[in-house]
Protein backbone atom coordinates (compact mmCIF):
# COMPACT_ATOMS: atom_id res chain seq x y z
CA UNK A 1 0.00 0.00 0.00
CA UNK A 2 1.40 3.37 -1.02
CA UNK A 3 0.81 6.27 1.34
CA UNK A 4 1.20 9.89 0.26
CA UNK A 5 4.25 11.81 1.60
CA UNK A 6 2.03 14.20 3.56
CA UNK A 7 0.69 11.25 5.58
CA UNK A 8 4.14 10.48 6.97
CA UNK A 9 4.75 14.14 7.84
CA UNK A 10 1.39 14.29 9.65
CA UNK A 11 2.20 11.03 11.48
CA UNK A 12 5.53 12.53 12.54
CA UNK A 13 3.82 15.74 13.69
CA UNK A 14 1.27 13.69 15.67
CA UNK A 15 3.92 11.60 17.40
CA UNK A 16 6.12 14.62 18.18
CA UNK A 17 3.27 16.66 19.66
CA UNK A 18 1.78 13.66 21.46
CA UNK A 19 5.07 12.66 23.08
CA UNK A 20 5.77 16.34 23.89
CA UNK A 21 2.54 16.35 25.94
CA UNK A 22 3.80 13.40 27.95
CA UNK A 23 7.19 15.08 28.45
CA UNK A 24 5.47 18.18 29.82
CA UNK A 25 4.01 16.08 32.63
CA UNK A 26 7.29 14.24 33.24
CA UNK A 27 9.26 17.51 33.40
CA UNK A 28 6.95 19.01 36.03
CA UNK A 29 7.41 15.87 38.12
CA UNK A 30 11.04 16.94 38.56
CA UNK A 31 11.02 20.76 38.51
CA UNK A 32 8.78 23.82 38.77
CA UNK A 33 6.62 24.96 35.86
CA UNK A 34 8.78 28.09 35.54
CA UNK A 35 12.04 26.17 35.13
CA UNK A 36 10.36 23.65 32.82
CA UNK A 37 9.17 26.51 30.58
CA UNK A 38 12.63 28.10 30.43
CA UNK A 39 14.28 24.81 29.42
CA UNK A 40 11.43 24.15 26.98
CA UNK A 41 12.09 27.50 25.27
CA UNK A 42 15.81 26.65 25.09
CA UNK A 43 14.95 23.36 23.37
CA UNK A 44 12.43 25.12 21.14
CA UNK A 45 15.03 27.71 20.13
CA UNK A 46 17.54 25.07 19.00
CA UNK A 47 15.63 24.76 15.74
CA UNK A 48 15.35 28.54 15.14
CA UNK A 49 18.01 28.56 12.36
CA UNK A 50 16.09 25.91 10.42
CA UNK A 51 12.89 27.89 10.83
CA UNK A 52 14.56 31.08 9.57
CA UNK A 53 16.21 29.77 6.39
CA UNK A 54 14.19 30.30 3.23
CA UNK A 55 11.63 32.39 5.04
CA UNK A 56 12.60 36.07 4.62
CA UNK A 57 10.47 38.27 6.85
CA UNK A 58 10.83 41.35 4.64
CA UNK A 59 7.90 40.20 2.53
CA UNK A 60 5.49 40.55 5.49
CA UNK A 61 4.02 43.80 6.80
CA UNK A 62 5.05 45.22 10.17
CA UNK A 63 1.58 44.67 11.73
CA UNK A 64 1.63 41.01 10.60
CA UNK A 65 5.05 40.47 12.12
CA UNK A 66 3.96 42.19 15.33
CA UNK A 67 0.90 39.95 15.68
CA UNK A 68 3.01 36.83 15.09
CA UNK A 69 5.46 38.00 17.77
CA UNK A 70 2.59 38.66 20.19
CA UNK A 71 1.28 35.19 19.31
CA UNK A 72 4.64 33.74 20.37
CA UNK A 73 4.51 35.63 23.68
CA UNK A 74 0.96 34.42 24.36
CA UNK A 75 1.94 30.88 23.38
CA UNK A 76 4.72 30.95 25.98
CA UNK A 77 2.35 32.29 28.65
CA UNK A 78 -0.18 29.58 27.75
CA UNK A 79 2.53 26.92 27.99
CA UNK A 80 3.50 28.27 31.42
CA UNK A 81 -0.12 27.97 32.62
CA UNK A 82 -0.35 24.45 31.17
CA UNK A 83 2.85 23.38 32.94
CA UNK A 84 1.59 24.95 36.18
CA UNK A 85 -1.63 22.93 35.86
CA UNK A 86 0.41 19.74 35.42
CA UNK A 87 2.76 20.69 38.28
CA UNK A 88 -0.17 21.21 40.63
CA UNK A 89 -1.34 17.62 40.10
CA UNK A 90 -3.31 17.77 36.87
CA UNK A 91 -3.29 14.55 34.85
CA UNK A 92 -1.69 14.73 31.40
CA UNK A 93 -4.60 12.64 30.07
CA UNK A 94 -7.01 15.41 31.11
CA UNK A 95 -5.02 18.67 31.01
CA UNK A 96 -3.56 18.26 27.50
CA UNK A 97 -6.90 17.50 25.73
CA UNK A 98 -8.59 20.24 27.77
CA UNK A 99 -6.08 22.90 26.74
CA UNK A 100 -6.23 21.76 23.11
CA UNK A 101 -9.80 23.07 23.07
CA UNK A 102 -8.42 26.63 22.82
CA UNK A 103 -10.08 27.13 19.37
CA UNK A 104 -13.30 27.40 21.40
CA UNK A 105 -12.11 30.84 22.56
CA UNK A 106 -11.35 31.82 18.94
CA UNK A 107 -14.75 30.57 17.76
CA UNK A 108 -16.54 32.51 20.51
CA UNK A 109 -14.58 35.75 20.00
CA UNK A 110 -14.31 35.79 16.19
CA UNK A 111 -17.88 37.02 15.54
CA UNK A 112 -17.37 40.03 17.85
CA UNK A 113 -13.74 40.94 17.11
CA UNK A 114 -13.25 39.80 13.51
CA UNK A 115 -16.92 40.11 12.51
CA UNK A 116 -16.87 36.53 11.21
CA UNK A 117 -20.07 34.50 11.08
CA UNK A 118 -20.27 31.13 12.82
CA UNK A 119 -21.17 28.16 10.63
CA UNK A 120 -23.48 25.35 11.77
CA UNK A 121 -20.51 22.97 11.95
CA UNK A 122 -18.64 25.42 14.16
CA UNK A 123 -21.76 25.71 16.33
CA UNK A 124 -21.71 21.92 16.79
CA UNK A 125 -17.99 22.18 17.58
CA UNK A 126 -18.67 24.83 20.24
CA UNK A 127 -21.36 22.65 21.88
CA UNK A 128 -19.04 19.61 21.83
CA UNK A 129 -16.15 21.63 23.24
CA UNK A 130 -18.25 23.07 26.08
CA UNK A 131 -19.56 19.57 26.84
CA UNK A 132 -16.01 18.21 26.79
CA UNK A 133 -14.78 20.91 29.19
CA UNK A 134 -17.60 20.09 31.63
CA UNK A 135 -17.09 16.32 31.46
CA UNK A 136 -13.28 16.48 31.66
CA UNK A 137 -13.51 18.74 34.70
CA UNK A 138 -15.66 16.24 36.64
CA UNK B 1 6.78 33.66 10.33
CA UNK B 2 7.37 30.55 12.44
CA UNK B 3 10.80 31.99 13.22
CA UNK B 4 9.31 35.14 14.74
CA UNK B 5 6.68 33.09 16.61
CA UNK B 6 9.51 31.15 18.25
CA UNK B 7 11.41 34.36 19.03
CA UNK B 8 8.24 35.62 20.74
CA UNK B 9 8.60 32.94 23.41
CA UNK B 10 12.03 34.24 24.48
CA UNK B 11 10.92 37.42 26.35
CA UNK B 12 8.58 35.36 28.55
CA UNK B 13 11.34 32.87 29.38
CA UNK B 14 13.78 35.73 30.12
CA UNK B 15 11.22 37.55 32.30
CA UNK B 16 10.59 34.39 34.33
CA UNK B 17 14.33 33.81 34.63
CA UNK B 18 14.84 37.40 35.87
CA UNK B 19 11.98 37.02 38.36
CA UNK B 20 13.79 33.95 39.71
CA UNK B 21 16.99 36.06 40.10
CA UNK B 22 18.55 33.97 37.31
CA UNK B 23 18.47 30.85 39.46
CA UNK B 24 17.47 27.89 37.36
CA UNK B 25 16.70 24.36 38.52
CA UNK B 26 19.04 21.83 36.93
CA UNK B 27 17.53 18.48 37.83
CA UNK B 28 18.90 16.22 35.10
CA UNK B 29 15.56 14.51 34.46
CA UNK B 30 13.63 17.77 34.42
CA UNK B 31 16.14 19.41 32.07
CA UNK B 32 16.20 16.40 29.73
CA UNK B 33 12.41 16.13 29.57
CA UNK B 34 11.95 19.89 29.07
CA UNK B 35 14.64 20.24 26.40
CA UNK B 36 13.24 17.20 24.57
CA UNK B 37 9.80 18.72 24.87
CA UNK B 38 10.97 21.94 23.19
CA UNK B 39 12.83 20.16 20.40
CA UNK B 40 9.93 17.78 19.73
CA UNK B 41 7.40 20.63 19.71
CA UNK B 42 9.44 22.55 17.14
CA UNK B 43 10.08 19.39 15.09
CA UNK B 44 6.36 18.60 15.13
CA UNK B 45 5.58 22.07 13.77
CA UNK B 46 8.19 21.69 11.05
CA UNK B 47 6.73 18.28 10.10
CA UNK B 48 3.29 19.86 9.91
CA UNK B 49 4.53 22.62 7.59
CA UNK B 50 6.28 19.96 5.48
CA UNK B 51 2.95 18.10 5.23
CA UNK B 52 1.23 21.29 3.99
CA UNK B 53 3.98 21.83 1.41
CA UNK B 54 3.86 18.22 0.16
CA UNK B 55 0.54 18.71 -1.58
CA UNK B 56 -1.98 17.10 0.78
CA UNK B 57 -5.45 18.42 1.49
CA UNK B 58 -5.06 21.24 4.03
CA UNK B 59 -8.29 20.44 5.89
CA UNK B 60 -7.43 16.76 6.24
CA UNK B 61 -3.88 17.50 7.39
CA UNK B 62 -5.03 20.09 9.95
CA UNK B 63 -7.79 17.86 11.31
CA UNK B 64 -5.53 14.81 11.55
CA UNK B 65 -2.68 16.69 13.24
CA UNK B 66 -5.07 18.32 15.73
CA UNK B 67 -5.75 14.90 17.25
CA UNK B 68 -2.31 14.79 18.90
CA UNK B 69 -3.79 15.00 22.44
CA UNK B 70 -5.18 11.51 21.94
CA UNK B 71 -1.58 10.25 21.57
CA UNK B 72 -0.75 11.96 24.87
CA UNK B 73 -3.80 10.39 26.53
CA UNK B 74 -2.80 6.91 25.34
CA UNK B 75 0.79 7.41 26.50
CA UNK B 76 -0.29 8.84 29.87
CA UNK B 77 -2.61 5.89 30.53
CA UNK B 78 -0.06 3.27 29.46
CA UNK B 79 3.22 4.77 30.71
CA UNK B 80 2.14 6.99 33.63
CA UNK B 81 -0.73 4.70 34.68
CA UNK B 82 -3.11 7.65 34.86
CA UNK B 83 -6.71 6.64 35.36
CA UNK B 84 -9.56 8.19 33.43
CA UNK B 85 -13.17 7.84 34.55
CA UNK B 86 -15.96 6.88 32.15
CA UNK B 87 -17.32 10.42 32.30
CA UNK B 88 -13.90 11.77 31.37
CA UNK B 89 -13.67 9.25 28.49
CA UNK B 90 -16.95 10.69 27.21
CA UNK B 91 -15.37 14.13 27.56
CA UNK B 92 -12.33 12.98 25.56
CA UNK B 93 -14.59 11.74 22.76
CA UNK B 94 -16.43 15.07 22.68
CA UNK B 95 -13.09 16.91 22.73
CA UNK B 96 -11.84 14.87 19.76
CA UNK B 97 -15.02 15.68 17.82
CA UNK B 98 -14.71 19.39 18.68
CA UNK B 99 -11.02 19.49 17.72
CA UNK B 100 -11.73 17.91 14.33
CA UNK B 101 -14.65 20.28 13.64
CA UNK B 102 -12.61 23.36 14.61
CA UNK B 103 -9.77 22.18 12.36
CA UNK B 104 -11.91 21.91 9.23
Amino acid sequence: MHLAPWFWFVALALVCAGVAGLLQKLSTNHMSAESALIWLVVGFSVLIPWLYFGNPMAKYSAPSLTWVFVGGVLNALGSWALLAALESGGKAAIVIPLTSLYPLIVALCAPFILHESTTKAQGVGIVCAVGAVILLSM
Amino acid sequence: MQFLFTVGTLPVALAILAARHFRLERNIFGVTYSLSNGVLSAAGMMALFAAYRSGGNTSVITAAAALYPMITVALAVVLLHERVTRIQVAGLVLAAVAIVIFSL
